[in-house]
């Protein structure tokens, strides 16, 4: 049987964890898209846990649908990132604020 | 009859509408004749209807055609009617047929004009609402027609848009007419109220039955003042002489000949409800008294050759008052028919003066015209005699035969009777002051430098044969009538109104020679005045200021109405609408944009801070449930 229910939620919040601190804590752009990684992955484990548990499939459809959605909004991220880079701005998060009102 | 009165009220409404749908498809002349031809349609259309009138039994002459219900609410009915009967035919022979005169004279005095298409279009819409206001088959239309008169006059007195004077003019006519109207629809309500209908029959009927009542003499007293606005009589006068602003032609037609004496048909058409409140109807008397006097008077000392036209026209329709409030309903409506006449005659007469002087219309400035405009010298000279009253002319046979029934109304009309000999000797000393100083003498200076002679062109033939014609009218208008003798003029008019009064021959005769009389003492005196220089006018300082400023009534009602008006609206504005409406509508604004800048302190433009503000927010939701749970 492996581990049991617990565990695995455990490890998704834990990763969700991990992904929210980095996400707050960090300012490089790509590690903050790596952070937000992270946490759609906790989220991903958590779904699929329950999927399991259940014994339906739901579940994990809307994990890939998530993956789609993560591997999509990279794309933008990054595409940004390297725009940003291109004009030879700092890659920090606190200093690209202009749009704030 | 009843196919030729429709055919004659819609006509010029027609060619308003075509006039101003079609903007420049028409040429400006073309503009003209349309509204001419539809004009002279309706004139047609209402000698079909007088003589198909003539055809008929006397019992047989009053027709009512309603075409459908135009309003309905509740119990209360009313059409979209006509009622065509001696008096509404003749009060159509003379709109029609003096409009189509005056508007075919308006080709020739409004040529060269930028606008002229859009006071064609006025015109024919005025005939038009003055047509409905005669004919209307009920008292709603007749209010309806009352109204769209104004409406015209308010426009026509301002069509000369660019000037600040024409405007103001236009405003004060209005507004003096709107409380007319005002007074009017009050007096309707209160007939309503009393016989649910605004039928002519019905509210004869009622009024008939229940004379002396407060609800009589109320609904009299509205009645009344409708027509002392509209006839511009004491105390509403103010409008009239400021009316003048607009184009000649148009004091001529509506400010002259029919729209001002629109408040007599009133009285004569409503002659049953004035018997039943015969307080009133001895005001309206008395009004029209006073007014021919003050009239009269500031008339002698106006410098506008209009001005003083236009004061001559409302001491005349004093004496049209007077008739109809004593109850000399014939003698009133053939004054009113030869007044149109002679008055037109003048006005358009003076059209020619003024444009012969380039726009001038200071009599001062003006004298010995005679040498430079001997037609026009004679068809003004025709007019003034008519005005006067001099025999043969038809001011005599109409204005003495009032005069005639006022001797023969008791004690009240021989006051009256002395007033109206009176306003018979003014007439004669304004009149002639007028002629003497335009006509009269050596031609002044200013006359020979501007002077600009009529030539042989199209737009000179319309304005001189159409004066032409009025001078006939104003010699023989009055020949229809003779007191004493000859009077078909009043039984055409017996099927709807009856005399009260009857003079005798004694009477009549005492009334002409003292009327005549008085006439041409006022003459001759303005003749040693202004003529042979034998005789000085008095100068009596004070006197002729009370008459230059028409009797301080502008002054009056400055002070009455519209400062306290003018103050109270300001003080409104300082103390109510600046501090509360204002204030409360600036204070939501300022409030608002003041909690917006402390919300956006909260938006830093820093991610992490978003994402702890979300995570916090989860975490607090999670403990929440959890609790809750």
């Amino acid at each position: 049987m492996g581990p049991g229910l617990t565990w695995y939620l455990a490890v998704s919040a834990f990763l969700f964890a991990i992904g929210a601190l980095g996400v707050m804590l960090r300012r490089s752009p790509l590690i903050v898209l790596l952070s937000l990684e992270i946490m759609l992955n906790g989220a991903n484990l958590a779904l699929i846990t329950f999927s399991r548990h259940h014994g339906q499939l739901d579940g994990q459809v809307f994990a890939l649908a998530v993956m789609a959605v993560a591997a999509s909004e990279v794309v933008v991220g990054l595409g940004l990132i390297v725009a940003v880079n291109r004009r030879k701005l700092e890659l920090d998060v606190d200093k690209l604020s202009t749009l704030r009102g | 009859m009843i196919v030729a009165s429709w055919v004659c009220l819609f006509a010029p409404l027609g060619a308003a509408v075509a006039i101003t749908l079609g903007g420049n498809l028409w040429s400006r002349r073309a503009a003209g004749y349309l509204a001419t031809a539809s004009v002279a349609t309706s004139f047609v259309a209402s000698t079909i209807a007088f003589f198909s009138a003539l055809g008929r039994e006397h019992d047989d002459r009053s027709q009512l055609s309603t075409a459908w219900t135009w309003l309905s609410a509740g119990n209360f009915h009313a059409g979209l009617s006509v009622l065509v009967d001696p008096l509404s035919i003749l009060m159509m022979l003379i709109v029609s047929g003096v409009g189509a005169l005056i508007v075919a004279y308006s080709i020739g005095y409004m040529d060269g004009e930028d606008e002229e298409r859009r006071y064609f279009a006025y015109m024919a819409l005025f005939v038009f609402s003055m047509l409905l206001l005669v004919q209307s088959g009920n008292l709603l239309l007749l209010l309806v027609g009352w109204g769209l008169v104004g409406l015209s006059s308010y426009l026509l007195i301002g069509y000369h848009h660019e000037r600040p004077a024409a405007v103001a003019a236009a405003k004060k006519a209005f507004i003096m007419n709107a409380f007319g109207d005002a007074t009017m629809a009050l007096a309707f309500f209160l007939l309503i109220q009393r016989t649910g209908s605004l039928e002519f029959a019905n509210a004869f009927a009622w009024a008939g039955g229940s004379t002396g009542s407060w609800a009589v003499n109320l609904v009299a007293l509205g009645l009344l003042g409708g027509a002392v606005a509209k006839s511009a009589q004491l105390p509403l006068q103010t409008w009239l002489p400021d009316a003048m602003e607009g184009p000649t032609p148009v004091s001529a037609l509506i400010h002259a000949a029919t729209m001002v004496t629109a408040g007599v048909y009133l009285l004569v058409r409503t002659s049953t409800i004035f018997e039943a409140a015969p307080r009133v109807q001895d005001l309206a008397a008395g009004i029209g008294a006073a007014t021919l006097l003050m009239a009269g008077l500031i008339a002698l000392v106006q410098v506008d050759i209009k001005r003083v036209i236009a004061y001559s026209t409302m001491s005349q329709i004093g004496y049209m008052f007077l008739g109809a409030g004593l109850g000399a309903y014939a003698n009133s409506m053939f004054h009113l028919m030869t007044h149109a006449f002679f008055k037109a005659l003048l006005f358009l007469a003076a059209g020619i003066v003024i444009h012969a002087l380039v726009g001038e219309q200071d009599m001062r400035k003006m004298g010995g015209l005679r040498r430079f405009l001997p037609r026009t010298y004679f068809a003004f000279l025709v007019g003034a005699l008519a005005l006067t009253g001099i025999p043969p002319l038809s001011g005599f046979f109409s204005k003495d035969s009032i005069l005639a029934s006022a001797l023969a109304a008791g004690t009240y009309g021989q006051i009256l009777f002395v007033a109206g000999l009176v306003g018979a000797f003014l007439t004669g000393l304004y009149t002639f002051r007028m002629v003497f100083m335009v006509f009269g003498g050596e031609p002044s200076p200013y006359a020979r430098e501007h002077f600009h002679r009529p030539e042989r062109s199209e737009p000179w033939v319309w304005m001189g044969s159409t004066v032409a014609v009025l001078s006939v009218l104003a010699v023989v208008g009055g020949w229809v009538q003779i007191a004493g003798i000859w009077h078909p003029f009043a039984d055409f008019l017996k099927p709807t109104v009856e005399p009260l009064v009857d003079p005798s021959g004694a009477q009549d005769l005492l009334a002409s020679v003292l009327a005549v009389g008085l006439g041409l003492a006022g003459v001759s005196i303005a003749w040693a005045i202004y003529s042979a220089g034998t005789m000085t006018a008095p100068a009596a300082r004070p006197v002729r200021a009370l008459f230059e400023h028409k009797f301080y009534f502008d002054e009056l009602y400055d002070r009455l109405f519209y400062r306290p008006g003018d103050r109270l609206a300001r003080a409104l504005g300082d103390y109510l609408e600046r501090p509360l409406i204002l204030g409360s509508v600036n204070g939501i604004a300022v409030g608002a944009r003041r909690i917006a800048a402390e919300v956006g302190q909260f938006q830093t433009g820093l991610v992490r801070t978003y994402a702890l503000a979300v995570a916090g927010g989860v975490a607090v939701l999670s403990l929440v449930f959890v609790w809750v749970k």
